[in-house]
């Protein structure tokens, strides 16, 4: 059942770093101080290393999935249900990704009506990108892995601007520290999980990593997935440091704030440059979780790639347009966080138990034979 | 679509005689009868190609001698090897002797043995072309100032001269259906990988043109993807630099009658290295490499920058700096895009005009294009001071590159980028930088990525592109070329022990 990918079409393992590391960060940096901070208050950093843990756990679960003749989701899901029933299996999880850059999309174009341009409407915003999405998602797998190093490589000079913030940091606001219960943990754990989503992206590409053995790319893999909780971490504590905890409840975009005091004497309103730059950022989450879907229709179907990529990419248009309220968008990103929950915690796990009841039914069928 | 060739090519299937008569009708080609040992023989010959001096002080004189023996029976071999000259041919090949006496070779013809000729090589190729070799285009301040002329053999001298390995292999194709142009292609044998080498011979085998002019437009026939401004391969005129290419693995193509040859596979950092960067120390070198890249950055850029923050983004300039750019553009009636294709396009005239002007005019060109027109269209408010000093300083910045070809490329990027940030301000140019990278990504240069050691990102070929790191981390070749033998050169560790303050 293995899916064999030409070696000109692989890329190297030490990039899964990079595409797990990429595809997690998205729009969601910007703005998730409010939700997390609602249980967990100041202690929510905990609540990232719990939901660390679990993404962790489920890239084991993921590489166990990958592993043992069956190398993609489709793979997986025609193993585990057959033919008909995996065909609709991975179109409910084409559903789910495309859902996933749509999301991302819809809510980068909000942060620059609201910031940068008041004035510029949905459907021109929306032409501009996926003629660029277009372009850069029908050059192929490598393109988009070059944007993934290059969107963690170039935008990790904003990381200096941590320097800002941190000059009226106080420290009192992180006290005192273990002072939740573990549901409230919890529950934070659950706003932080949105931020962690991507990475179930590998399912699709992994056949498209060269490597001798699976270890290596897992060993990447994890390590991208400890350089995101690193990222996380940072800000969710200059964010706690910077504002106190009843302006962090009712803040939009806590980051973008920290970053619109920045000032150099040649530049002012530095925001503006870092909401630009993290067009870099967005790229890799939109482009390869759509590269993702083309990739299931195509082998699910085999429909040419390039006809279901501008499909998808008007529908997301259609429905970007159609969403037009603030709450609309509100609405999507908790849909597409609570799909995502249950797709990546609940419904990967399960996949696991069932691939193994099965290998066992085979396992005795043919002893039987 | 691909055109049938034309089946009544007066050039095929035809007999020597028929070349001669096609030949006889120009004006140039000769014909001497002579007498020897009682045959006729018939010396035919371009006038215009061969070299008088051979022709009259060796090869007429000793025809008369032979004409003067009558005694001996004749007999071509004896014929061919008493012959005082070294390159003599016995061939009974139409197409050959057709190729040969378009190339200044002298026909001989018998009568008494009409299907066996000899070709005598009397040419003189070297006529008519210019004696100085010294680079003009690619100027460095030290090094040496040789470069490759318009004669392909003396090229191949050169760079013989230079690397004088056995494992310098050249092989000769001709191309160009009426130039017949001989086309070189030059590897190390050994070194360079043999499936670049495929690759070359057959892109180059796979081409059909009628006259090659220049190395430059072969270039442009093996172009894998020619929607593309950037150049895909690697042209230079400096015998230095095309040997440092040609050592690092690369295939070279030369070509008969251009002074450039070209290098391949390449990638993007090839052309922003100069050959001075490596007759610095390194020190230095990479310092001035660093101020070409950032150059290069800031020419591409800085007038679409100044158009989103004049257009969208006036709020990210500072209070204190907004006071002087109003000021310079209070007069100014165009919106800030006008105003920079307005100065963009001068800037361009002044290069186009200056490239084609005669050296010494060109330069009082740049004095009344410069100043006059730049103080005058400033003066006249048409443009604001700041854009000037921009626009100037990004035009200045683009002819750091040391590859004239890439830099043309860099002048031509910044217009995308300058509409782009006119619609979307500073989206816009993201979007184009975004778009720009994807490109790049995809390009390939003889099937080896552009943008190595970027993309696919290799930590280990870093050390020979952004900086220039010492001699002693040199000495491997680059691995995305995949040549056959990694190492150029093996530094001896030095034994010398960190020094201490006073260690005896």
């Amino acid at each position: 059942m293995n899916v064999k990918v030409e070696k000109q079409f692989q890329v190297s393992a030490f990039f899964t770093f990079f595409l797990i590391h990429s595809s997690q960060t998205g729009v969601g940096i910007l703005n998730f101080q409010s939700q997390v901070i609602k249980h967990a208050e100041q202690d929510a950093w905990i609540s990232l290393i719990i939901t660390w843990a679990a993404t962790h756990i489920i890239l084991y679960i993921i590489f166990k999935l990958l592993g043992g003749g069956t190398n993609d989701l489709v793979a997986v899901h025609q193993y585990c249900f057959g033919k008909a029933i995996g065909s609709i299996m991975s179109v409910m999880a084409l559903v789910y990704f495309w859902l996933a850059s749509l999301t991302v999309l819809r809510a980068y174009i909000e942060v620059i009506q609201i910031w940068v341009y008041p004035s510029i409407k949905t459907w021109q915003l929306c032409i501009v990108f996926l003629l660029t999405f277009y372009y850069i998602i029908s050059s192929g797998f490598r393109s988009l892995t070059g944007f993934s190093f290059w969107g963690v490589i170039l935008p990790a000079f904003l990381f200096f601007l941590i320097y800002f913030p941190l000059m009226h940091a106080n420290y009192i606001y992180l006290l005192p520290a273990f002072s939740h219960s573990l549901s409230e943990l919890f529950f934070s754990s659950k706003g932080y999980a949105l931020l962690f989503l991507g990475f179930e992206w590998i399912l699709m590409y992994y056949p498209f990593l060269k490597s001798s053995n699976n270890r290596d790319i897992s060993k990447w893999a994890y390590l991208g997935n400890i350089y995101t909780l690193i990222v996380y971490l940072i800000i969710t504590l200059i964010s706690f440091l910077y504002f106190n905890q009843e302006v962090l409840q009712h803040l939009p975009w806590p980051t973008l704030m920290m970053v619109k005091i920045v000032k150099f004497s040649f530049l002012e309103r530095f925001e503006y440059v870092f909401i630009f730059i993290w067009l870099l950022v967005i790229i890799s989450p939109i482009c390869i979780s759509l590269w993702a879907c083309t990739r299931i229709v195509k082998r699910t179907f085999s429909i040419p790639p390039k006809a279901t990529l501008l499909f998808l990419l008007i529908a997301e248009m259609i429905v970007s347009v159609y969403l037009q309220e603030f709450k609309s968008v509100d609405y999507l990103v908790n849909f597409t966080s609570n799909v995502g929950i249950g797709f990546v915690y609940v419904y990967l796990p399960l996949l696991l138990i069932i691939k193994w009841i099965k290998n066992h039914f085979m396992k005795n069928r043919l002893n039987k034979i | 679509m691909i055109k049938e060739k034309n089946n009544l090519n007066p050039t095929e299937n035809q007999t020597p005689a028929e070349i001669v008569k096609r030949a006889k009708k120009s004006s140039d080609f000769k014909e001497i009868q002579k007498n020897v040992s009682g045959v006729q023989i018939f010396i035919l010959y371009f006038t215009s190609l061969i070299d008088h001096k051979t022709m009259e002080h060796v090869f007429l004189p000793y025809i008369n001698e032979c004409e003067k023996k009558t005694g001996q029976a004749f007999d071509i071999n004896q014929f061919k090897n008493s012959l005082p000259l070294e390159d003599i041919i016995r061939t009974k090949e139409a197409t050959e002797i057709e190729e040969k006496i378009h190339q200044g070779y002298v026909l001989i013809q018998f009568e008494n043995n009409l299907d066996d000729f000899l070709l005598v090589n009397v040419n003189n190729l070297s006529k008519g072309i210019r004696e100085s070799n010294e680079t003009e285009n690619e100027f460095n301040v030290i090094g040496p100032k040789l470069g490759f002329v318009e004669s392909l053999d003396t090229n191949i001298l050169l760079l013989r001269t230079k690397v004088k390995s056995p494992l310098l292999t050249t092989e000769e194709i001709v191309m160009g259906t009426l130039s017949k142009t001989r086309v070189m292609i030059v590897y190390l044998d050994g070194i360079t990988n043999e499936q670049h080498i495929e690759n070359v011979k057959k892109r180059l085998s796979e081409i059909d043109f009628d006259i090659i002019f220049d190395t430059s437009a072969l270039v442009q026939l093996i172009k894998g993807n020619s929607y593309t401004p950037f150049p895909l391969y690697f042209s230079s005129e400096r015998l230095d630099r095309i040997s440092y290419s040609l050592t690092s693995g690369q295939v070279v193509i030369f070509s008969d009658g251009s002074p450039y040859a070209v290098s391949g596979p390449t990638t993007i950092f090839d052309f922003f290295l100069s050959s001075e960067d490596y007759y610095y120390n390194w020190i230095i070198g990479s310092f001035f490499r660093f101020t070409r890249i950032l150059a290069i950055i800031f020419s591409i850029f800085s007038s679409a920058i100044y158009v989103a923050v004049m257009t969208f983004h006036y709020e990210v300039v500072p209070a204190d700096l907004l006071g002087p750019l109003i000021e310079s553009r209070a007069n100014v009636p165009f919106p800030p895009l006008l105003e920079v294709l307005f100065l963009e396009m001068t800037i361009e005239l002044l290069r186009e005009a200056g490239a084609r002007l005669p050296t010494k005019v060109g330069q009082t060109l740049g004095i009344v294009g410069g100043i006059v027109i730049g103080q005058a269209a400033v003066m006249a408010a048409l443009t604001s001071n700041i854009l000037l000093i921009i626009v100037a300083l990004a035009a200045l910045a683009s002819f750091t590159t040391p590859a004239i070809v890439m830099s043309n490329t860099i002048r031509i990027l910044r217009f995308p980028f300058i509409i782009m940030s006119s619609f979307l301000g500073g989206l816009g140019i993201m979007i184009g930088f975004a778009v720009l990278l994807c490109h790049l990504f995809k390009l390939k240069s003889f099937d080896t990525p552009y943008m190595v050691p970027l993309h696919p990102f290799r930590s280990n070929s870093l050390a020979d592109s952004i900086i220039r790191s010492p001699y002693d981390k040199l000495n491997k070749r680059p691995d995305f070329l995949r040549p056959k033998d990694k190492i150029k050169y093996s530094p001896k560790e030095s034994n010398k022990k960190k020094e201490d303050i006073n260690d005896e």
